[in-house]
Parts: structure tokens; C-alpha cells; sequence
């Protein structure tokens, strides 16, 4: 038996739905924050948002989940390090 | 050798080697222009003197790169050259049009030259590395149309891999993107915006292709790697190659008076440039820990090696030190600029020319590798050569940085020439750094005429 | 000892090669989203008025369709993993559903672009612009792509290519898909939302 059988490495379908309607929730709360007054607050919980989105995306439907540490942490740390040089560069705006 | 015709490569890497000792000549000529002026004026002014340096440097690549095609197509296609005759003879016409148009820029002033090759009828001459007159141009069109004409029908032929295809489209476009030099606009502008597509779009582009495919090929001959695998990592590396490469040309773009968003689409995409570089460098030392066969040629698995890391250092690493904009607007056109092409020309283009010709050679003289002894030689000369190009590189970095704060950053700035006397130090000891690498080159060339023969078969570890 | 319990094998989803080349993406698109941030930094009005001026509801539904394409294509690997041999092809409607919905993406893409070309908006009209064009755009192309290697895997799984004993084309396939997908879900906020 080769290892893919006994290691179903994509998850079930309904892990999958359920993944894919918490994504699309936080697309629309995104979406709908979209709406209010910039400013620090907002601006971190979006890119919270953004990041908690990518890791779903990363773990779930990439597979990472399942996948040797060296990758995990290559994807979450880009994930990161996006997110964190975003909201440093957000907060030299709101105090240039 | 497997097919007869992959002979006449035999011509075409002897006159490369042929070529390589003379730019290497006037580029020792050159550094010692640097710091005493009148060396050999006024029989030899310094622009003359570089002139041949960078075209020697092209022409004799472009051998290479010839030879390499007419030695890898027929193994990878499965079959003899199209025309063997053709080869030759078009090795003759580029050998004696380049050795013609090297003693005009010599021995006749340019302006002479320019007005007697019809420079009056199209112009095309007096720009930096496009300096041949009309006719040599011409030359070099007609003589590249037969050479791909010859490769493609070859190929047409038999069987097609991946690497020949990559290598052909290489040379495709290193053809087409020549067009360029033919146009030259009136606008100051648009003239160095093509003028890039010639220079920037062969070496950070197509040539990239050339040195993917040139590498791939040693790789599968000494490692035994599956085809498959060394394809894979073929496609990778050329679709980053082209990515970074063509958007980036944007980074000669800055201050040339092209549109403002050069600078973010160059800045950003050049920076990229050394990721295809870095992936080679992985590739080829991936390949050469899987090997399956010790293949008794060491000496071209070194070179195979030693090209993934300097042109990942030269062209990737000094690259990137000076490409995102706000760096380059104090870094242009210095001696970092020298620094880089040298390290990356050498590292990228000349490494792995040399890999081929490590390879094939012996191969082409009839034995699978060389004795141990020659093998040994030409080990020395790798190192010989490699660490005095990472020093000519050094220095010429420390002049360059040097350079920029005197005559750039400083706030009470030098002009260039008292600049260039006081990073004359500097220039001292990238000249004897040249002369060890000119030492290499004979070591090199030495590694040829010991005795090749006898326990050759049975080198290995 | 129990020997026999087996733990799932750490394994990572597709070809090392597609993965080194999913890394020089997303570097590509990060020193891309910290340049764009960087650069609103110092022109952060400007940037919040022109933002203002994007099609915000049209960004949002990009994203639902490049998430449901996501979504769609996990349920074509798993439905050729967990099929047997050579009956891949039972999952080829999935992929097709994610194909509709990356189609749709082009769709709303497309119409975006008529409406800022018409508007005026050019690489050249402002700094903000400059980088909203350039990054949806080079997005955009990654969309197209990622539509022909999915398309090329249908074909595939319809002609039975893919099942438990060969998923390796297919998971590469769908892990280059998911990653243009993963830098939409930065670049939206980004550059449609946040202010």
C-alpha cells in the first residue's frame, strides 16, 4: 500500500466546505469593514483577517497541513512577514 | 563522440580559447591604462583598448556558444548535422569578418572605419559594445541566420528534448534581439531604450537560456541524473530567468527618461533576478549529489559546479547590490557596475563555455576524459582563474564604493578624475589580480598540450 | 513498541520543483506588497482618495470566486485520491467548476479594467495607480496562467491520467492555483480595503 492510502493528505470534503465558508465569511466581514473610517485598529484587524485567510489557504487547500515542517514554516513566515511589513509601513503613514 | 559532424565544434572552441587569451591581453593593457594614462598612447588609446576587451569577450562567447550547439545538437537530436559544410565554412567567414573588424579598430581611426564600412548609409556604430561597423553587423546576421538554420533543421530531423529546445530558443533569440542594432532612433531616449534590448535582453535574458540548456546537458552526461528530473528543473529555472529578466530591463530605465514607473517595475523584478541564478546553483550541486556514475571527466563536473555559484555570486549577489533605484541613483555607472560585469560575464558566460569545452573536448580528441595529470592542470586553472576573478571583483568593489562616496555622497564632492586618483590603489591590485588570472589562462591553455592519454579511463575517485 | 500504528507520513503536496517555484512567486508579490505599502506611506492621502475611486464590490467578488475555484479544486485532488486507479476522472467536474469560477474572475477583471481605463487611470496617472494597475495586473496574468495548467489537468483527469497511484502533476497543478489564490487574499485588502 503506497503511503498516499493510508494518509489521505487532502482532507475530507467536509473539512473542505466548511474551510471555504469560513474563508467566504471573511471575505465578506473584509468586505464590509471596507465601509468604516480607516485607521490603526482597522487596519490590524484586516491584516489579522488576511493572515488567519492565508494560513487557511496554506494549510487546508495546499496541504501543508500534512506537509515536513521546513514548508510550514517557510509559508507561515512569508505570511508573516508580509503582514508585518505591511502594517509597519500602515503605521509610518498614521505617523510620518 | 557519437555522431561524426559534432567535429566541427573542435574549430570553434579552439578559436573561443584563441579569443579568450586576447581580451584578456587588452584587458590587462587596460588596467594599466588606469593608472598610468599614457600606457601605449597614442598607438593604443584607452577606448580602442576596451573596445576590443568587450568585443573580443562577445565574439569569443558567441564561438563557444556556436560550438557548444554543433557538439549538443546531434547527441540530443539523434542525428548528424544538417550541414557539417555549412559550419565550417560559416566558422571561417566569423572567424576572419571578427579578426578584420579587430585590426580596423586597431590600426584605422574609428571615424575613418565608420566612413569606410557605409556607416553614412545606415548608422550604427559608436555605441558602447554595438561598435562594429555595418558590414561586420551584416556579417554577423548572415552568419547567425545559417548557424540556426543548420541547429533547427538538425533538430526538425530527429529527436526533440527539452534542452535542445530551450537551447534553441536561446539562440533564436539571441538572432532576433540583434535586429536592435540596426535601429538606431535620433532621441537620445529611445536609442538606449533599445539599445537595452540588445545589451540587457541577451545576458539577464536569452543567453540565461543558452547557459540553462548548456549547463542541463553536462549535467545529464556526468551525473547520469534521469532526463526528467534535470528537465523539470530546466522548466523552472527558464520561466523565472524570462519573469525577472525581460520585466527587468526596467532597471536600465531609471534615468534614461523612460516613464517613473521603471523604477518600481525595475527595482522590483531585478531584485528578483537572482532567485533563477540561486535555483541553478541548488540544481547543479542537487544533480552532481545524485549522480549515479562517477564519471572520469572531474574536471567538467568542477566546472559545472563553479558555474552555478559565481554566476549566482556575479550576476545574482553583485547584481542585486546595486539594482533597486534609490541605490542606483549614487551606484550608476561606477566601478561597481565594472565590478559586477566582470564577475558575472566570467561566472556565467565564460564558466560555462568552459564547462562545455571541459566536456567535450577530451570527448572530440577521442577518449572520455583526459589523464589525471592534465585533469589536475585544468583544476588549477579553474581556481587560479575563479579566485583571481573574485578578487578582481573585490577590488574593484571597494574602488566603486570608494568612488561613489568621494564623488557622489561626499559634501564637498571630487570630480572624476581626482576620484580616479584616489582609488588608484585599488586599481593597482585589480591589475595583479588580472595578472594571476591571465596566469590561470595559461595554465589553462597548458592543460591542453600535457599528455592527455593512457590512464585518463581510469581517473576517478 | 507498536510498530504497526501508523503515522501519517509528513509529505508535502506536489513536486519539490513547483514548490521552489510557488517560493520565488510569493518573494515576487511580497517585495511587491511591502513596495506598494512603503511607497503609500509617504503618500498616504493621496493613496486613500484614489482607493477610494476602486470598485470594492467587485474585488470582493473575486474573491469568493477565486476561494470557491480553490475550494472546488481540493475536491478534485480528493476526489482522484480517493478513487481507484485510472478513475480520476469521476472528479474532472470539480475542476471544471473551478475553472468556471476562474473564468468568472477574468470576467470581473476585465470590466474592472474597461471601467479605470475609461476613467482615465493609466501607469502614469498616479503613484497609487502606477501600483494598482501593476499588481492586479501581474495578479491577472498568474490568473490566466493558473487557468491553463487547470485546464491541462481536466484534460488529464478526464483521459484517466491522475488516480491514488499518480497525483503528483495534479497536486503540483493545484498547489500553483492555490497560491495565486492565497496572494489575492493579501493583495484585496490591500490595495481595495484597507485605508
Amino acid at each position: 500500500m503506497s503511503s498516499t492510502e493510508l494518509n489521505p493528505t487532502h482532507g475530507s470534503p467536509g473539512r473542505t466546505l466548511a474551510v471555504w465558508f469560513g474563508l467566504c465569511v471573511a471575505t465578506v466581514t473584509t468586505w464590509r469593514l471596507g465601509e468604516q473610517a480607516g485607521g490603526a485598529v482597522l487596519t490590524a484587524l484586516l491584516l489579522g483577517i488576511a493572515l488567519v485567510k492565508g494560513r487557511l489557504v496554506a494549510y487546508e487547500f495546499m496541504a501543508l497541513r500534512h506537509a515536513p515542517l521546513l514548508w510550514r514554516a517557510l509559508l507561515s513566515g512569508w505570511l508573516c512577514v508580509v503582514c508585518l511589513l505591511i502594517g509597519l509601513a500602515y503605521w509610518k503613514g498614521l505617523n510620518p | 563522440m557519437q555522431y561524426k559532424s559534432q567535429a566541427v565544434a573542435k574549430p570553434y572552441f579552439i578559436a573561443a580559447i584563441g579569443l579568450f587569451v586576447g581580451q584578456i591581453v587588452f584587458g590587462l593593457i587596460m588596467g594599466l591604462q588606469y593608472v598610468i594614462g599614457d600606457f601605449l598612447f597614442p598607438a593604443l588609446p584607452f577606448n580602442v583598448a576596451r573596445m576590443v576587451h568587450t568585443n573580443l569577450l562577445i565574439v569569443w562567447l558567441l564561438f563557444g556558444f556556436m560550438g557548444a550547439a554543433y557538439y549538443m545538437v546531434p547527441e540530443e537530436s539523434e542525428t548528424e548535422l544538417f550541414s557539417p559544410k555549412l559550419a565550417l565554412a560559416m566558422f571561417w567567414i566569423f572567424l576572419v569578418a571578427g579578426a578584420l573588424t579587430i585590426v580596423g579598430y586597431l590600426f584605422v581611426p574609428y571615424a575613418t572605419l565608420a566612413q569606410m564600412t557605409g556607416n553614412d548609409i545606415l548608422a550604427t556604430m559608436g555605441r558602447e559594445f554595438l561598435e562594429q561597423p555595418l558590414i561586420t553587423k551584416v556579417g554577423i546576421v548572415v552568419v547567425a541566420l545559417a548557424f540556426l538554420f543548420n541547429i533547427s533543421m538538425t533538430m526538425l530531423r530527429g529527436r526533440k528534448t527539452a534542452i535542445s529546445m530551450v537551447l534553441l530558443l536561446g539562440l533564436w533569440g539571441l538572432a532576433i534581439f540583434f535586429l536592435f542594432s540596426f535601429y538606431n532612433p535620433h532621441n537620445l531616449v529611445k536609442d538606449k531604450y533599445y539599445w537595452w534590448w540588445v545589451v540587457h535582453l541577451w545576458v539577464e535574458g536569452v543567453w540565461e537560456l543558452i547557459l540553462g540548456a548548456l549547463l542541463a546537458f553536462v549535467l545529464i552526461k556526468v551525473t547520469g541524473v534521469d532526463r526528467e528530473v534535470i528537465e523539470k528543473w530546466l522548466y523552472v529555472i527558464i520561466t523565472l530567468t524570462l519573469v525577472t529578466g525581460i520585466i527587468g530591463t526596467g532597471h536600465h530605465y531609471y534615468w534614461i527618461g523612460a516613464p517613473e514607473y521603471w523604477q518600481w517595475w525595475g527595482s522590483v523584478f531585478s531584485a528578483l533576478e537572482p532567485i533563477p541564478f540561486f535555483a541553478m546553483t541548488v540544481f547543479a550541486f542537487n544533480m552532481v549529489n545524485r549522480r549515479r556514475r562517477e564519471h572520469p571527466n572531474r574536471a567538467a563536473t568542477l566546472w559545472a559546479l563553479g558555474t552555478g555559484v559565481m554566476s549566482f555570486l556575479g550576476a545574482g549577489v553583485w547584481g542585486f547590490l546595486h539594482t533597486l533605484a534609490p541605490v542606483n541613483y549614487y551606484t550608476h555607472g561606477s566601478q561597481i557596475t565594472a565590478a559586477h560585469g566582470h564577475m558575472a560575464f566570467y561566472g556565467a558566460y565564460v564558466m560555462v563555455v568552459l564547462t562545455i569545452i571541459s566536456y567535450a573536448m577530451p570527448i572530440l580528441r577521442g577518449r572520455a576524459a583526459n589523464s589525471n595529470k592534465a585533469q589536475v592542470l585544468e583544476m588549477w586553472s579553474f581556481w587560479l582563474m575563479t579566485i583571481a576573478m573574485v578578487f578582481i571583483t573585490l577590488f574593484l568593489t571597494a574602488a566603486g564604493i570608494l568612488q561613489v562616496w568621494l564623488q557622489r555622497v561626499s559634501t564637498t564632492p571630487l570630480g572624476f578624475m581626482a576620484t580616479q586618483e584616489q582609488v588608484s590603489l585599488f586599481y593597482w591590485m585589480r591589475e595583479w589580480a588580472g595578472v594571476a588570472f591571465f596566469i590561470g589562462l595559461v595554465v589553462y591553455i597548458a592543460s591542453f598540450f600535457v599528455n592527455g592519454e593512457g590512464e585518463g579511463q581510469a581517473a576517478t575517485r | 513498541m507498536h510498530a504497526t500504528t501508523t503515522l501519517p507520513q509528513r509529505r508535502l503536496a506536489g513536486d519539490l520543483a513547483i514548490w521552489f517555484f510557488i517560493l520565488a512567486e510569493l518573494l515576487a508579490f511580497g517585495v511587491f506588497f511591502a513596495a506598494y505599502a512603503f511607497a503609500r506611506a509617504r503618500h498616504a492621502a493621496e493613496f486613500d482618495v484614489a482607493q477610494q475611486a476602486l470598485n470594492r464590490d467587485a474585488g470582493a467578488l473575486n474573491t469568493l470566486l477565486l476561494l470557491s475555484a480553490s475550494a472546488l479544486v481540493v475536491r478534485a485532488v480528493q476526489g482522484a485520491q480517493a478513487g481507484q486507479a485510472g478513475q480520476g476522472r469521476r472528479a474532472a467536474p470539480w475542476l471544471l467548476g473551478a475553472i468556471v469560477c476562474g473564468l468568472g474572475f477574468v470576467g470581473v477583471k476585465l470590466g474592472e479594467y474597461a471601467g479605470a481605463f475609461a476613467a482615465g487611470v493609466s501607469l502614469s496617472s498616479s503613484v497609487f495607480h502606477m501600483f494598482y494597475l501593476s499588481l492586479t495586473f501581474f495578479h491577472f496574468m498568474h490568473v490566466l496562467l493558473g487557468l491553463v495548467i487547470l485546464a491541462v489537468l481536466w484534460a488529464g483527469l478526464l483521459a484517466g491520467r491522475y488516480g491514488p497511484d499518480n497525483l503528483n502533476g495534479l497536486e503540483s497543478g493545484a498547489a500553483y492555483w492555490h497560491m495565486v489564490d492565497l496572494v489575492w487574499l493579501i493583495l484585496f485588502p490591500l490595495v481595495y480595503v484597507i485605508h
